[in-house]
């Protein structure tokens, strides 16, 4: 009898637990009730973003604003990535973490630190990605994150698109399946906790497929369940279906379906409630799109005044686009197109010719029509606010 | 009790042993310092986890429960749609982990007792294939076990060439099939289902009954037989009466069968290759935990036990049974109960090989559900499972432990 008191005693400290979570939910915990025990580590609040709380910073060290001056501290920038999936984040020949996603992430130590090296990558799973980012422990996440808007609101702030991607299915020849939409009673399988999934259900339910699915925490397991023939389709966007085609042991027995069913705009998400370090992440993402725009690559990063006014505003040798505000050096862009080239060079060197060749020329992946560059592709989406 | 005007003068009076040795005060400075560090590291955690959320803006409560929830789950033993809520997928995700925990830590015990006792058997190969067989699987990370037997599974024949055992069990590498029971309708299944339970309890009842006037009169009253001849007997004139009122049995057996042309098997009872894989790894990693415990559990009884059974003339099969074991039991349940909670945590694992568990479906709730919230469930959701098992072990441990 005893016992059982206990383990009722026990059950009801959970419930008022959780009962106590639920009222948080119309009322917001006040910092105020809830009293900081740990020692405040003093960071300097650069801008008064979030200056009322940031001053009762209880463990981490880059809590409301102030992260520049904690990476700075510390160093180093932390990025969540992966080193999976060809072109996006891998590990080539000498065992170094390369990719279009860890290049973004050089770009910002370069521009930070003034040295692309001085980064930590972290490396997580797909499910992961929203928690990693919601605690704030990385300064990025660049793991070809999709943004959506609940994403947005819940994760993190997305800074900018650096690649437009859609879903597709990627099946074996023999089954003789020409389109999605003739995979009805088939068995799919899909990376858990990712955008795909979610999409995957609403095409079939929109087509009345009745889909099996089969979720893997890994994609390594994903394409080992499809190549095994565990599932008849595994589906992911269409660019990762291409790179990680490269893997399979008979590529020419495996095709991609021609319908992309959903919109997958990657890109590099930040933790909420640092202002500072968000416009940060956007403004380097723009310094790669449009230095290749300018025509300004790792080769001719010019340390004296050129003449051309944009070239040089963005080169930090005339004007400004706001270097000073952001916290960032006058120079920062040339560190960042010296250390990793310009957008264009980041693409042909993991996703293009000499990466996983996926094709750029007249894809929505190329600048933007009116792109003042010469030779660069063009007519894409590829488009950042102006450096000015 | 004193009165101050008493007490006080005592105290500034006092001769005894110096406050810091006196052993009940250390006790007690102990006993409120560490109550203290408790509450301060809780509340800091609680502080630091409302800091964060108001900081990061990390969205915080529990209305999604009710919102419709729009991922697939892809093994579900509850019946599942899409357009089914949070709260639901959750319970049907929950259900999932608790089928893979309890029919585990069945077979986990079973083959665990086995191997136990084939490791204190005197033929000196069954007693090295024991041990063999418990060092090596407690030894690998479960992990890497799941990882082996998942490519095992893979390496098994594609669904459409897999093996088609005496046409109606499909062996493949999407997982194994056969015949299985289909209900005809919801309504005569049930009430079946129903006479059936009040079948067993009456065969219980009846065994007990007997077992007792054995006891008493000294003669064979056959307990187990006629236990069993009443329960099959009630649920045969269940299954007859029903047929008549309904005019259809209430089960039927589906035969399993290659559907459509991606020939995927419907129909009868599936066992995807995510359960089986994650099932079988947690059983064998789970029970050479449990075969150690047996053994430690039987070589706890005194030899003179085993002595006095055989001398009473029971054979080794029988002085196990019914004189050292009853008595190790003793020493069994409790680090049995441990290795039960593990067996239902580590299911936790069912992600990497493709089992939607509750943890798989928790996280894939994240992407457009507060994160906090799902993990705080997930956290109770355990928390709930593992004490419903010390409940049921240590309820057993008391019945069957030295009373008086």
């Amino acid at each position: 009898m005893k016992r059982t008191i206990k383990y009722l005693a026990g059950a009801a400290l959970i419930v008022a637990l959780v009962a106590a979570m639920a009222c948080g939910q119309e009322e917001p915990p006040a910092p105020a009730a809830v009293e900081p025990t740990a020692a405040v580590t003093p960071t300097d609040v650069m801008e008064a973003t979030a200056a009322p709380t940031a001053t009762e910073a209880t463990s981490m060290d880059t809590q409301g604003g102030g992260r520049l001056d904690a990476v700075r501290a510390r160093d180093k920038v932390i990025c969540a990535s992966r080193n999976d999936v060809p072109g996006y984040g891998y590990v080539d020949d000498s065992g170094n973490n390369v990719g279009f996603d860890i290049d973004l992430c050089r770009a910002l130590a370069a521009a930070v630190l003034g040295d692309p090296n001085k980064i930590e990558i972290r490396l997580i799973t797909a499910a992961e990605r929203g928690p990693t980012i919601q605690s704030g422990e990385v300064d990025m996440l660049v793991r070809t994150v999709t943004w959506t808007t609940s994403r947005d609101a819940q994760w993190g702030n997305y800074a900018q698109t650096m690649f437009y991607d859609g879903q597709g299915f990627m099946v074996r020849k023999d089954l003789g399946v020409s389109s999605a939409l003739d995979l009805g009673g088939s068995s799919v399988c899909v990376t858990l906790g990712t955008t795909t999934e979610l999409n995957l259900q609403d095409f079939s339910n929109q087509n009345g497929l009745n889909l099996e699915v089969l979720t893997f925490e890994d994609t390594p397991a994903v394409v080992a369940a499809y190549e095994s023939g565990q599932c008849d389709a595994f589906t992911n966007d269409r660019s990762q279906l291409a790179a990680l085609g490269t893997g399979l042991q008979n590529r020419a027995d495996h095709v991609i379906l021609p319908e992309t069913i959903s919109e997958e705009p990657l890109g590099p998400v930040v933790p909420h409630g640092d202002d500072q370090w968000f416009d940060i992440v956007k403004t380097v993402m723009g310094i790669l799109i449009y230095a290749e725009a300018y025509g300004v690559n790792s080769g001719n990063v010019p340390s004296a005044a050129t003449g051309d006014t944009k070239v040089d505003r963005l080169m930090g040798l005339e004007g400004a686009f706001g270097q000073e505000t952001l916290g960032l050096s006058e120079t920062a862009a040339q560190d960042v197109i010296r250390a990793v080239g310009n957008y264009g060079e980041i693409y042909s060197r993991n996703l293009g010719p000499d990466g996983i060749d996926l094709p750029r020329e007249n894809g929505r992946n190329a600048l933007w029509a009116n792109a003042p560059c010469q030779d660069c592709p063009k007519g894409g989406q590829i488009y950042a606010a102006p450096l000015r | 009790m004193q009165n101050p005007e008493t007490t006080l003068p005592s105290i500034l009076t006092y001769q005894g042993i110096p406050v810091w040795r006196h052993a009940q005060i250390i006790q007690w400075v102990a006993q409120i310092a560490s109550a203290i560090l408790v509450v301060a590291l809780v509340m800091w955690f609680f502080g630091n986890m409302a800091f964060a959320i108001e900081d990061r803006e990390i969205p915080f409560g529990f209305s999604f429960l009710g919102r419709e929830y729009q991922t697939p789950i892809g093994e579900h033993v509850l019946p599942y749609k899409s357009s089914d809520s949070f709260l639901y997928a959750l319970v049907v995700a929950a259900t999932n982990t608790l089928v893979v925990a309890v029919i585990g830590v069945i077979l986990a015990t079973l083959l665990g007792i086995f191997i136990g006792v084939c490791r204190l058997s005197t033929n000196w190969i069954v007693s090295k294939l024991a041990t063999v067989y418990i060092e090596f699987f407690r030894n690998v990370p479960l992990l890497i076990q799941l990882f082996f037997w998942f490519y095992i599974i893979l390496a098994l024949p594609r669904v459409r060439e897999g093996y088609v055992i005496l046409d109606g069990l499909y062996v493949n590498n999407a997982g194994i099939s056969f015949p299985g029971p289909s209900a005809s309708g919801t309504m005569p299944a049930l009430v079946w289902l129903a006479l059936v339970v009040a079948a067993v309890v009456v065969g219980v009842f009846l065994h007990h009954r007997l077992v007792r006037r054995e006891e008493e009169i000294g003669r064979p009253s056959y307990p187990f037989v006629l236990g069993c001849v009443a329960t099959v007997g009630i649920a045969a004139i269940a299954w007859l009466v029903l047929s008549g009122i309904f005019g259809d049995a209430p089960f039927s057996i589906s035969m399993p069968a290659p559907e459509g042309r991606f020939g995927r098997i419907d129909g009868g009872v599936t066992v995807r290759a995510g359960m089986l894989v994650l099932l079988v790894g947690l059983v064998i990693y789970t029970s050479s935990f449990i075969a150690e415990i047996v053994r430690a559990g039987i070589q706890s009884v005194g030899r003179g036990q085993t002595e006095a059974a055989r001398a009473l003339g029971l054979s080794p099969m029988n002085t196990l049974r019914q004189g050292t074991f009853p008595q190790a039991l003793r020493v069994i349940i409790p680090p049995w109960i441990s290795q039960c909670l593990n067996l239902t945590k580590n299911s936790s694992l069912g992600g990497v090989v493709g089992y939607t568990d509750l943890t798989n479906v928790a996280i894939t709730m994240t992407q457009t559900a507060p994160a906090i919230n799902i993990f705080l469930m997930l956290m109770a959701a355990y928390l709930a499972m593992s004490l419903t098992w010390s409940l049921i072990g240590n309820l057993y441990n008391r019945r069957i432990g030295f009373t008086g």
